[in-house]
Order: C-alpha cells, then structure tokens, then sequence
C-alpha cells in the first residue's frame, strides 16, 4: 500500500510543477474564486469535486479550482514548494500530524476571529478532540474535516462460520489475540498455527488478524496501558518505550507471530493486509475508517467493525485532517466563504457520504450521512463512541521521519523476532537526533 | 611437379549477383599470376574463392595438389592482403605480424622472432614498436607484407595491395613485391586493375571481365597477341584503336561476318609530307606525356590515337597521313569478338 | 571570431541556454542550499557544514552508500556483458533477428515506473512468475532443489540481487550503441583472422573485444554515471527501500525521501552534493585505469582505424 502511495505521488509530482504554476499564472482571478489542495484516493478526490461543484451551485458566481494530490507526502511537497514559489493555494487539507511545520513557521492563516464572527460555523459545531489538535498558541489554525481512529475490521461471516463471538465494547488486547487464534485455519477449517514458510507444516487459509507494525498502532494501547510513547506529549525530547507498561504492550504485539495468527511478511508481499482481508483470507483487520469505502464493494462475505481492544482504560488514536488557509492567500475570504459551505450540514453530509471519513462535526456525524444504517459497517457508531478516548500523537515537526524510522525497526522485529530489549534501545537510539531536530508544534 | 593452384569451373554467385562464371584456372608452382579487370569483373571474388572467405558455388579448387573446396579458409594455409585495412589497429607492428602465429598457438617469443625475421625481409624491422596509427600508407602495406610472408603459406594472396599509395611509392613498391617473390618463390595471385602493375609485375597476367577469363599469357603474349578485342582495348595504356574493317572474311578456319582492325598507338606512324602514304587524318588534340605524346586525330570519321616521340608531334588541325606497318595490324571477328590471325604475323613470328 | 566559429556557437547556443539554465544554474543552486536548513515554508537559515556532518552519522546514507556501490559493482559489468553478449548474437542478418533485436529494446521503452511495477507483479514471493517458475518441480512452496525461492521483497540480499535483476533488462541503449560499434568494424579485420584459422574465442578476445574496447570503456563510464540514478525508480515502486532498515536504500532514495517527504531541502542537497562526489571519485578510478591500461595497450583508447 504503501509503495503505490509513493508510486502515485511520484506520478503527480510530474504534473505538480504544471499545476501550482498554471495557478500562479492566474495573475487576476475573480474576487469569488477560491484553490483547494486535496490529497486522496480517486473516489476521494471525485467527492471534492462533487463538493466543489455543489458549492458552486449553492453560490452563484463562486469557484472552486481544485488541485489534486495523490497522497499526504506529495501534498507536502507541493505546498511547500508552492509556498517558496509564491504560488500557495488558498486553502489545502492536511493531516494534523503534519500540520505543526505549517504553523510553526507562520504560513497559515489563524481562523479564530473569522469563526467567532461567522453566522454559520461555530466552535463548538465540532468535536473538540479535532479542534485542539489543529490548535496553537491558542488560536485556531485549522477547521478539521473529520476525527477517525482505529478500529477491528472483522469478518462477520467467518466469526459466524467457526461460531467464534464477535467482538464486544471493552474486549482486552488478549481477548483478540484469543479470538484470532480461533480465526486462524487452514484449508480444511482446522485450526492452526501460523509460522514461518520454512517451519510451516499445514498451508494457512485463513489468518486471524492483520495488522502493521508501525508505532502509531501501537501508541493507543501503550495509553491504554497507562503508558506513553513519549517524555512530553508537548514539546517531546525522546521515546519513552522503556517504561512497564510500554514495554509489556510491545512485548504482547511482538509475540503475534510466534502465537501465529497474523501472516509472515513473504505474504504481506504478496498480498497486503487490506486486500487480503477483502479477499476473505484474515478474519480481523486493524484499521481506521479510510478503508470502509474500499470495503463497501465486498460482496463474498458480511463485515463489520469493532472497537480497538484495550488494556486498562479505553484509548485511541486521533486521525484527523483539517482545511487549512494559506498566509500568502489573497482571497482569504472567497476562501473562508467555501470553508462556510464545506463544513456546513450539507457540505460535510456530501464527504461523509464517501463513508472514508468520520465527520468532525456533530450533528453530520450523528446523522444517517454518516451512520448510514442499512450499509456496513453495521456498528459505526464505535468510531464516535471512541472519541472521547482519542489521544492526539505528540506534537513536533519531525513527527513523519519518526514514524518512518520506528517502523523500519518494528517491522524487523514484528517478522525477525528481534529480542526485545535491544527493540527499545534500537528504537530510541534511531529517533533521538529527529526528536533534536524537531520543533514543538504548539 | 604439382600445380601451385588449380580452378576448375568455379561458379560464384551472392543473391541475385554472379561474380565468377566459369573460372578454369592453372597457377604454376612459384608463379605470380596478376589478375587484372576493371572493377566489377570478379577480381576480388576469385581471391575470395581461393581464400574460402567465398564459398563456391561450382567447380573446385585445389593448391598444392589438394583439395580445398571444401575446407575453410583457416584451413587452406594461404595469407591475404586486403587493400586498405590488413592491419588491426590495436595491436603493434609487432603483434600483427605474430598475429597468425599467435592465432595457432605458437609461443610468444618463438612468434615475435620469426614477426622481426619477416620485418626485415620487407624492410620494416625498425617499425616493429609502432601502431599502424602511426604508421605511413607505404610502412602500413609493407607491414602487411611481413604479415603474410611470416607463416610461409603456400599461396599468397594480395587484393591490390598498391591501390591506395601515391603512383611514386605504387612504382617502388611494385619493385619491392617483386623482389620479395623472386627471393621466397611462393605462389601468388595478385590483384590489380592497372594494367601497367600487371605488366610490370606479372609471370602471368589473367585477364578477367564479367567474371570469366579472357586470356591468360605472359605479358608479352597479352600485349603483342590479345586474345580478344576486349583483352586488347583494356591492355595499354591507351588501349589498342579498333576499327571497322572488311567483312565479311573467309579463309581457311576463318568464317567472320565482320571484322574490326586493330593497331596498338605505339605503332600508328604519322608523316606529314607532300607524298602521302596513307589517308590523312585530322589531328584534333594533343597530350604531352614527357617523351611521348598522344595525338588523337579523325581518320575517316573514326577516333584513332597515336603515340608518337614528342618532339615530331603535329598541332591540333594539322591534317597528316596515317600509316601502320602491316605486322602490326590485329583483327578480330566484330561478333565474337575473338582474334582472327593474320597472315603477317606468321611473318612476324 | 572567424564565420565557422560564430555558426558553431550559434548552433550549439540553444543547448547552452537549456544547459545553464536547466543544469548548471540548479546544480549551484542546490550546493549552495547544502549549506543551509531549507523546507521551503519558512526562509532558510544558513547553517554551515552542518548537513555534511550529519551526512556522516546518518545510517541511512551510510547503507545507501554501500548499497550503491554494490549495485555498481554487479550491475554495471552484468548489463555491458549482456548487452555486448547480445549485441555480437544479433549482428548478423538472420531469421528473427530483427525481432530479437527489437525485443531487446523494448524493456527499455516502457516507461519507468510501469516498468517498476511490472516487476513488483513479477517478483510477488508466492504468486509472482519468477517465483512460479523456480518452484515448478519443487514441492510445498520450494524449487526442484529443495530450496526456497528468493524471498525478493522480505530478504535483504534478495531485494538487492531483485534490483540488479530489473537493471539487466534494460539495457537497450547500451545494446544498441554495441551493436553500431560492432557492425561498423570492418568486415577484412574478421576475413584476417578467419584467413589465420582462428576459432570463435580467439576472434572475440583477439579481434571483437579490442576493436570495441573504446566504446565498451565509454558505456562503462556512461553506465556508471547512471547507476547512481537508475536505483530510484525501481526501490521507490518495487521495495522502497526495503526489507527494513535499509536493504535496498540507495543514495537517490535517501534524497527523494529527505527532500520530499521530510521537507529537508538542505539535507538533501547535501546528499545530492555527496552523489555528485561519489560519481565524480568512480568516474576518476576508471579513466584512471582505461588510461593506464591504454598506455599498456590492453584496449585501444585513441586508436584509430588505418587505411585511407
């Protein structure tokens, strides 16, 4: 999955320079004409324009000129490339993990007195969970588009087949691993251990969970567990991996393949967790919301989702992107204008239709726009559910490098069976010097 | 005493293209036979078809008694010379005369005394360091002598060798290839389209057009006694003046429906006097050539040149008689184009 | 100024232009920014030789650095073996050659990076075709052998012999430009040597190599300077970068992902500054020996071609 991300914004950044240079030409736009920057999937991407075009409608005399992104690293690119050739785009979605350089560096436009002063949008419209972490100095930078967090995809028809219990709110980390031990069969229905292709005696049919060994996985249950991954959440210094209760979480996540239920990595190769889950052969998938629009199209089987299993107290992730304004803007409020609409009952029941996102306003979230009874997952209502818990990751500049340098070593780990002592002790030591040069983010 | 080469019948032909068409052929043991055509007469295919680079396509060859036809060319124990490039250029004077010894395997010092004995016998034993880059056109073909020379083929095979050398050095080579052969007596063909180098070099000069022989005959033969009215127009420099003569002509073995007269310029007299001796021709230009001079009149509306002593030449206009000595006369039937004999030259003989 | 100059200048001016400003001017422009910390966002800040010192304890680099220099290591002499190998195959005029020439160029024409994922399909460790292929005869997942096929995307060595592998097709280039040089050899270099009896090895030692030893010494050269780049493509589709750390992280991936990803532009252009240096230091070595071996005569720098 991740490659073809890469591939695709690969493919984009050819035509990228055409693009913000085509916008920058625009010497003498119409007062009401507004640019969007959005990265996403097609089926996203074709949402924006839906959404563009509805507001075009909705106010005569508007545009909107969308400018499509293939992933979140190639809209970074273009937006800080577009911002150093003078030719930022209006308005740009961004994820608030990637949020801080932007507004360390001052190249976005606060919002908090245009919201304060708007007829339509208002603070407290939305989850507050999304509006603090697009939050600084105490000005709000940012309007989030959606809160999503992680969730157990699962196979409803296979737990029904092996008459194993569908997962309830509340279930302990070693409840899943359980339930996947049961998922776990080989072509003849018989229950097996799944291993290594050279150990492995009977072929796995079926593999009881997928799930990626990356940091971010494992962040919401190390909090669970009353740890953290980090000395201070807001201006941190190092990983504190160390720590009892961390170190338990990544003992128990590590020991999944030695447990055998989850494929080795020779099979994630050849087909990706997501993937394979839609193709029936893993019967519980850890994953946010983005891919339920991918899932709405499997037709073999019955899915669901299910809350992210816990250790002492419920915790999650916060995924959330946010429209941002650009400082170098000259249309700030053509461009305030579209964000009214976007956000507004309307606009936001357009994007949560997609079912890829969870509406970070409320009373679209709680809406059937979003719920969508009648369409899987039956039990959306989990990702509000869990909003309370969700826990923002820490706030620094150099937070992607971070992700990039923990997963290569868990990854290791995770198939290698590295020990786990020298797992932490790898895992700081590759992140000490991007935690140096970071900057806090708020 | 064996053959030196042997061609029976050789046919040969590339696609649509024939370039030997029947090539009986005897090389005498230590001869040097000078193939001389024009280009496009199948020269260098008959060197092709000796070497094997070529494969027949009729006939057979044989050297030295044995029967090559079949065998390939590594096989038959003959060295060429190409005409322009018989050197490799990455390889030292050195080394590309040991390059056949080399090739079969012989050790490298034994290989680089013999490449130095054979330098020395063309006279290029001071050139052995260079790179043929570095070497002059003549140094370059001297050296390609030494190359074939150093493996004592039993035929040499040289496609003319001379062709890219200025007319001094092609005169002093010629001398030198000469020399060479009469010193080591192999047998050689070699390949030439001027007709003077085959004068001059030959044991034996084969006249070949469109990929047939016309004559083969010692040089004095060839000149004195063309076999065909084509041997006499190419032989001589200008060639031999042909005109219609008297036809049809009936003797004895002799049946021709025309016949055309031919007579060498070397031997058209010229006089100018108040008593002509034969019809007069109109002199019409006039070419210098040191000693001699080429006059080309107009007689009776046919071009005819004389070569005369310069110094007796007329000026262009002049009108003067034309005579030539009767045993100096050739003929050959106009059809055929073969040579009908005359009684003179029984006389002459 | 005499008229032939001012024409050469004039004609040669277009691509001066595209060259300043589209090299030249850039290549400055990004060593001066190695001196700096630059995203991009806000102005950048001068910083020294910071970057290079960092260069030397970024573990990322370091494998990049080694793996590069193996993949030079294998590639470059593999693919001017087979593109020369085919190119002397397919000189002559023969039934299918034309099309075995054209299918020899045809790798070459497909654009990167669906040539990149053709070979994520082609090297998928159970489903792929390479992999089905080597386990045809093998029983439970193994080849004939008893062995394990590659694991091309999860083990190390494999990912990079995979890189090496997706080099050794694309060598049209090299292949046709061995095939102009060899079909330009004179036809008499190879009838000497037939006339000498020389069988097939000792033509190609004694007479093909040599004579073409100055175009091979240039493709050398070419393919070496390329190699630094033509590692990207393939390792951003097929295994970027992987298996984990760095097993396939070359110093063009180390660069995009710094420069791209992490909005480092200074960083980057260190590393850029660092390739230039690598390329540069190769590039040196192997004039370095052509010349000596030159001056000894084993190829034939600066040799030309007698006659006329």
């Amino acid at each position: 999955m991740k490659r073809t991300v890469a591939l695709l914004s690969l493919l984009t950044m050819l035509t990228a320079t055409g693009v913000t240079a085509g916008c920058g030409a625009d010497t003498d736009p119409a007062a009401d004409t507004v640019s969007l920057l959005v990265a996403g999937t097609p089926d996203e991407l074709a949402a924006y324009r839906a959404l563009a075009a509805e507001y075009e409608k909705a106010s005569p005399g508007a545009m909107v000129t969308l400018i499509e992104a293939s992933s979140a690293k190639d809209l970074m690119t273009r937006v800080s490339t577009s911002i150093a050739g003078n030719a930022a785009p209006d308005l740009f979605l961004i994820n608030y993990r990637n949020f801080g350089q932007f507004a360390t560096k001052g190249a976005l436009a606060p919002m908090t007195a245009r919201l304060a002063a708007s007829g339509s949008l208002h603070d407290k419209d939305f989850y507050p969970q999304a509006m603090g972490a697009f939050r600084w100095r105490g000005e709000q930078m940012c309007l989030p588009q959606n809160i999503s967090s992680l969730a157990v995809y699962y196979n409803r028809s296979l737990f029904t087949k092996y008459q194993v219990p569908e997962p309830v709110a509340g279930w302990h980390w070693n409840d899943m691993v359980a339930t996947a031990q049961a998922l776990t069969r080989d072509a003849g229905g018989q229950t097996v251990k799944a291993g290594e292709p050279e150990a492995a005696g009977v072929p796995v049919a079926v593999h009881g969970l997928g799930v990626t060994p990356e940091l971010i996985r494992l962040a919401p249950l190390i909090w669970s567990n009353g740890g953290d991954i980090v000395d201070d959440p807001a201006a941190p210094t190092r990983l504190t991996l160390d720590t009892p209760a961390a170190r338990q979480v990544i003992q128990d996540f590590l020991e999944l393949p030695k447990i055998g239920v989850v494929p080795s990595d020779v099979e994630v190769e050849t087909q990706d967790h997501e993937a394979r889950f839609a193709a029936g052969k893993v019967a519980m998938f850890v994953s946010s919301r983005r891919v339920t629009t991918a899932f709405r199209a499997i037709t073999g089987f019955e899915w669901d989702v299910a809350p992210l299993p816990q250790y002492r107290s419920p915790a999650n992730i916060l995924h959330s992107d946010a429209y941002c304004m650009t400082k170098a803007s000259s249309r700030q409020d053509a461009a305030w204008r579209f964000l009214e609409y976007a956000l507004s009952d309307p606009g936001a029941a357009l994007m949560a239709k997609t079912g890829r996102t969870v509406p970070s306003r409320t009373s679209v979230a709680t809406s059937p726009a979003f719920l969508s009874p009648g369409t899987s997952p039956a039990r959306s209502q989990i990702f509000l559910d869990t909003i309370p818990a969700l826990r923002p990751v820490p706030t620094i500049s150099t937070w992607p490098e971070i992700e990039d340098a923990t997963g290569k070593i868990l990854e290791n780990a995770f198939y290698h069976g590295d020990p786990i002592d020298k797992v932490i002790a790898d895992l700081d030591a590759a992140t000490r010097a991007i935690f140096q040069r970071g900057t806090a983010a708020r | 005493m064996t053959d030196g080469l042997r061609l029976r019948g050789v046919h040969l032909s590339r696609g649509a293209i024939t370039a030997l068409r029947g090539i009986d052929l005897v090389v005498r043991r230590g001869e040097l036979l000078v193939v001389l055509g024009p280009s496009g007469a199948g020269k260098s295919s008959l060197l092709r078809a000796i070497a094997g680079l070529d494969p027949v396509s009729g006939g057979t060859v044989a050297i030295g008694g044995r029967d090559v036809t079949a065998l390939r060319p590594g096989q038959r124990n003959v060295s060429m010379v190409f005409q322009s490039y018989s050197l490799l250029p990455h390889l030292t004077v050195a080394d590309n005369i040991a390059f056949g010894h080399r090739i079969r395997g012989a050790d490298r010092r034994v290989a680089a005394a013999r490449a130095a004995q054979a330098a020395a016998t063309v006279g290029c034993a001071d050139l052995l360091g260079r790179r043929p880059h570095q070497l002059s056109g003549g140094e370059r073909q001297r050296v390609a002598l030494a190359r074939v020379l150093v493996r004592e083929p039993d035929v040499f095979l040289l496609d003319e060798p001379l062709a890219n050398l200025d007319a001094a050095l092609r005169t002093r080579m010629r001398t030198e290839i000469r020399a060479v052969h009469d010193r080591l007596g192999t047998t050689t063909v070699y390949v030439t389209h001027d007709q003077s180098e085959a004068m001059a070099l030959g044991d034996r000069i084969a006249v070949l057009r469109d990929g047939r022989i016309e004559q083969v005959d010692t040089p004095d033969e060839v000149w004195h006694r063309p076999r065909t009215r084509y041997v006499a127009s190419f032989v001589g420099g200008p060639g031999m003046n042909l005109l219609p003569g008297v036809g049809p002509l009936r003797r004895p073995g002799v049946e021709a429906t025309a016949v055309e007269l031919g007579v060498r310029p070397e031997h058209v007299t010229l006089s100018s006097g108040i008593s002509p001796v034969g019809p007069l021709g109109e002199v019409e230009r006039v070419e210098v050539l040191g000693e001699d001079a080429l006059v080309h009149l107009l007689v009776g509306g046919h071009p005819v040149i004389a070569r005369v002593p310069a110094h007796t030449r007329p000026t262009p206009g002049d009108r003067v008689s034309v005579s030539v000595a009767e045993e100096h006369l050739h003929a050959f039937d106009t059809v055929t184009g073969e040579r009908i004999p005359l009684p003179a030259e029984a006389a002459v003989r | 100024m005499n008229r032939d100059r001012r024409q050469l200048v004039l004609m040669l001016l277009p691509y001066l232009i595209g060259l300043v400003v589209l090299v030249l001017l850039p290549a400055a422009a990004t060593m001066a920014m190695a001196f700096t910390e630059t995203d991009l966002i806000a102005t950048s800040r001068l910083i020294g030789v910071a970057n290079f010192v960092e260069l030397t304890r970024d573990p990322a680099v370091g494998a990049a650095v080694g793996n590069s220099l193996s993949y030079l290591m294998f590639s470059v002499p593999l693919r001017l073996v087979i593109a020369v190998g085919l190119a002397l195959l397919l000189h002559r005029r023969a039934r299918g050659a034309g099309t075995a020439r054209a299918a020899v160029l045809l790798p070459g024409a497909v654009p990167e990076l669906a040539y990149g994922l053709m070979w994520l399909w082609l090297l998928n460790p159970i489903q792929g075709p390479v992999n089905q292929l080597l386990m045809l005869g093998g029983q439970g997942g193994r080849t004939a052998f008893g062995t394990l096929p590659p694991q091309w995307l999860t083990d190390p060595e494999d990912a990079r012999a995979g890189i090496v592998l997706m080099s050794l097709f694309t060598i049209g280039e090299t292949f046709v430009i061995v095939l102009t040089a060899r079909l330009a050899l004179p036809p008499e270099a190879y009838e000497l040597a037939e006339l000498e009896g020389a069988r097939a090895g000792q033509v190609l030692r004694r007479v093909t190599l040599p004579l073409l030893a100055p175009v091979l010494a240039v493709l050398v050269l070419r393919d070496t300077l390329m190699s630094l780049q033509a590692s990207f493509v393939p390792t951003l589709v097929v295994t970027n970068g992987g298996p984990p750390p760095y097993a396939t992280t070359y110093l063009s991936l180390v660069l995009y992902q710094d420069a791209f990803e992490y909005l480092r532009y200074g960083y980057a252009a260190a590393v850029a500054a660092l390739m230039l240096g690598l390329t540069a230091v190769a590039v040196l070595i192997q004039w370095r020996l052509l010349r000596r071996w030159a001056s000894h005569g084993v190829v034939g720098v600066g040799a030309q071609r007698p006659g006329n």
